[in-house]
């Protein structure tokens, strides 16, 4: 980091959400209803942290996805609180105007997990659908942290700050050697637990698998690619290929504690412009455990 | 193989002829042969029943990762890379991690001999035609003396016996197509899909809503295009016991510029219509000039 942003007292509660400036608010069910509430959200999409694809890059969409379909979770079991285990998205537009509105709804409460699902639509652009998520929790006592909220909840946006970085400087992510990308653990990027943000694993997934897709050799549109991993240990060239993140998964296996963290991508094979890469994330600094394993389906655009 | 007479003797899995192998306590292989009955509009395995392929290899990991505990799969995941032709697929299943309360697997599908060889060059590694993952919740057993007992020696083989299809696998599963616009598709309950539960099986859960998606954004591009479906993010919500299970899409976007998207949500008609299950569905055209697919 060379912003000085590992410095900053931060709101972990908060941090990572507020740099894609995204508003949250609580939807209570009715009066007399015995359900869980729903939460809304808008996030603007702002110019730079657009992508490739013209709209709001997917790892900064699924950050807020992961913000709002995580509290929605945590709102539904307290006073318990829970952690993310997967975050599975399709993507159905990469160019937005913005802003983006959200919507989730717990699908299903169980006594160890729950199971959220999210819409965004493009408020922008007359509502057009934008993606479909859902995102699964498991269920954890919350210790001593603090989670005192006004109900309804609500979270206004904040406003922009014109000298913002980019998501790869905000998020700390660095070209590593070969098929590699790596992201430092700066503090602004940890979660109230004090692990990596989900948000910033899946920013992390999002330059990684572009950056290994771009290193491909070029390819006919409609060819076909078998899984390569890049074993030459030289930096990707300068990208030519202009590609966006799309359709993700991924699964949070373990907390990422001590970092650096590497993003290690295996390109399984492409298609009429289309590849899936793998994308293993390991914290470098905890024995090189694997915490986050992802699928990203990349798009030539 | 059977978990407590499971399976029947007339089963899906055994039309499919599966053949599965648990070579150590973390890794479990499961392939089929590729027939006509199973493939889609591009020629392809059904991303159905790849989804089927990987949930039970991750169902043979897990059982015996987990005993003497039994599991019930919460997500699936998978992505089609390239059409798989076979002659034979088989999915390929390890054990990511292990919780106290879920299990995560990932499998990767190759394509690959009657005996389970791989296919191509001798220069060149097996590349996969699909990747998956699973997370299992794990379901504590309460009297561990009743559970099944597995056999320690590895590598441990069973195959699934059937008479195989005169049909396609659709049709063998009695799925009927409602309303092609609105993704109302109908499957029927009863022991030919059942799982170890008593359940539809997740595959099957699977295949009904790549049917309906596929129905769902077909009907909205129009013009005879047929859409097959490449990205299925299964959220398994509930049991589907009773039946009919229905299916209800909304198209996310009809595929414009090539690939389309839906969200399909199945319920169990019988039971008072309770949400079962969500499916996020990826799909492309086929049939389209390839510069048309860009």
């Amino acid at each position: 980091m060379s912003d000085g942003l590992q410095d900053r007292t931060v709101d972990r509660r908060r941090h990572v959400s507020e740099y894609f400036r995204l508003e949250r608010w609580e939807i209570p069910p009715a009066p007399g209803v015995d359900a869980p509430s729903e939460l809304g959200g808008r996030a603007p999409v702002d110019a730079h942290q657009r992508g490739p694809g013209g709209g709001l890059r997917t790892g900064g969409l699924l950050t807020s996805v992961d913000s709002l379909g995580g509290f929605l979770c945590g709102l539904a079991v307290q006073p318990e609180w829970i952690v993310t285990t997967s975050m599975m998205a399709t993507i159905s537009q990469l160019k937005h105007r913005g802003p983006l509105r959200l919507h989730g709804r717990v699908l299903r409460r169980g006594r160890n997990s729950v199971v959220a699902g999210l819409d965004v639509v493009d408020e922008g652009n007359g509502d057009l659908p934008v993606a479909a998520a859902t995102v699964a929790c498991a269920v954890l006592d919350p210790g001593a942290m603090v989670l005192e909220f006004e109900r309804p909840f609500t979270t206004p946006m904040v406003p922009l700050n014109p000298d913002a970085p980019a998501p790869e400087v905000f998020f700390c992510i660095e070209p590593g050697v070969g098929p590699v990308t790596r992201l430092e653990l700066a503090g602004h990027l940890r979660n109230p637990w004090g692990i990596l943000h989900g948000g910033a694993a899946a920013v992390l997934a999002d330059v990684a698998a572009c950056r290994a897709v771009q290193a491909e050799p070029a390819r006919a549109n409609g060819g076909v690619t078998g899984a390569r991993v890049a074993r030459a240990p030289e930096r990707i060239r300068e990208p030519t290929r202009k590609v966006a993140a799309s359709d993700t998964v991924l699964h949070y296996l373990r907390p990422a504690r001590v970092g650096p963290v590497e993003a290690r991508c295996q390109v399984l094979g492409s298609r009429a412009g289309r590849a899936v890469v793998r994308v293993a994330i390991h914290d470098v600094g905890a024995e090189d455990r694997l915490v986050t394993l992802a699928s990203v389906v990349v798009l030539d655009v | 193989m059977t978990f407590g007479g499971f399976p029947p003797a007339r089963q899906l899995l055994g039309d499919l002829g599966m053949v599965a192998e648990v070579a150590s306590d973390s890794e479990a292989r499961v392939r089929t042969r590729v027939t006509p009955h199973i493939t889609a509009a591009d020629g392809g395995v059904r991303a159905g029943v790849l989804a089927t392929l990987v949930d039970i290899v991750g169902g043979a990991v897990a059982a015996r990762v987990l005993q003497p505990d039994w599991m019930a799969t919460a997500d699936l995941t998978l992505q089609v890379v390239r059409p798989a032709v076979g002659p034979w697929v088989e999915a390929r299943g390890t054990v990511l991690r292990r919780g106290r309360t879920t299990l995560v697997i990932e499998a990767l599908v190759f394509e690959v001999t009657e005996d389970g060889s791989d296919l191509g060059g001798a220069h060149e590694g097996p590349t996969p035609v699909a990747w998956a993952t699973m997370t299992f919740a794990v379901l504590k057993t309460k009297n561990p003396a009743s559970s099944i007992q597995m056999a320690s020696d590895f590598p441990i083989r069973w195959a699934f016996n059937g008479d195989g299809f005169d049909t396609s696998i659709t049709d063998a599963v009695a799925m009927s197509v409602v309303d092609a616009a609105g993704g109302r598709v109908s499957l029927p309950v009863g022991e030919y899909v059942f799982n170890s539960f008593g359940a539809v099986q997740g595959g099957v859960i699977a295949l009904l809503a790549e049917v309906a998606a596929a129905e769902a954004l077909g009907a909205a591009r129009g013009s005879g295009i047929s859409m097959v479906v490449t990205d299925l993010q299964v959220s398994y919500l509930a049991l589907g016991r009773v039946g009919p299970i229905v299916t209800r899409a909304t198209v996310l976007d009809a595929g414009g510029e090539g690939s389309g998207s839906a969200v399909v949500e199945l319920l169990d008609e019988g039971a008072g219509g309770r949400l079962t299950t969500v499916v996020n569905v990826g799909a492309t055209p086929v049939g389209v000039p390839a510069a048309a697919v860009s």
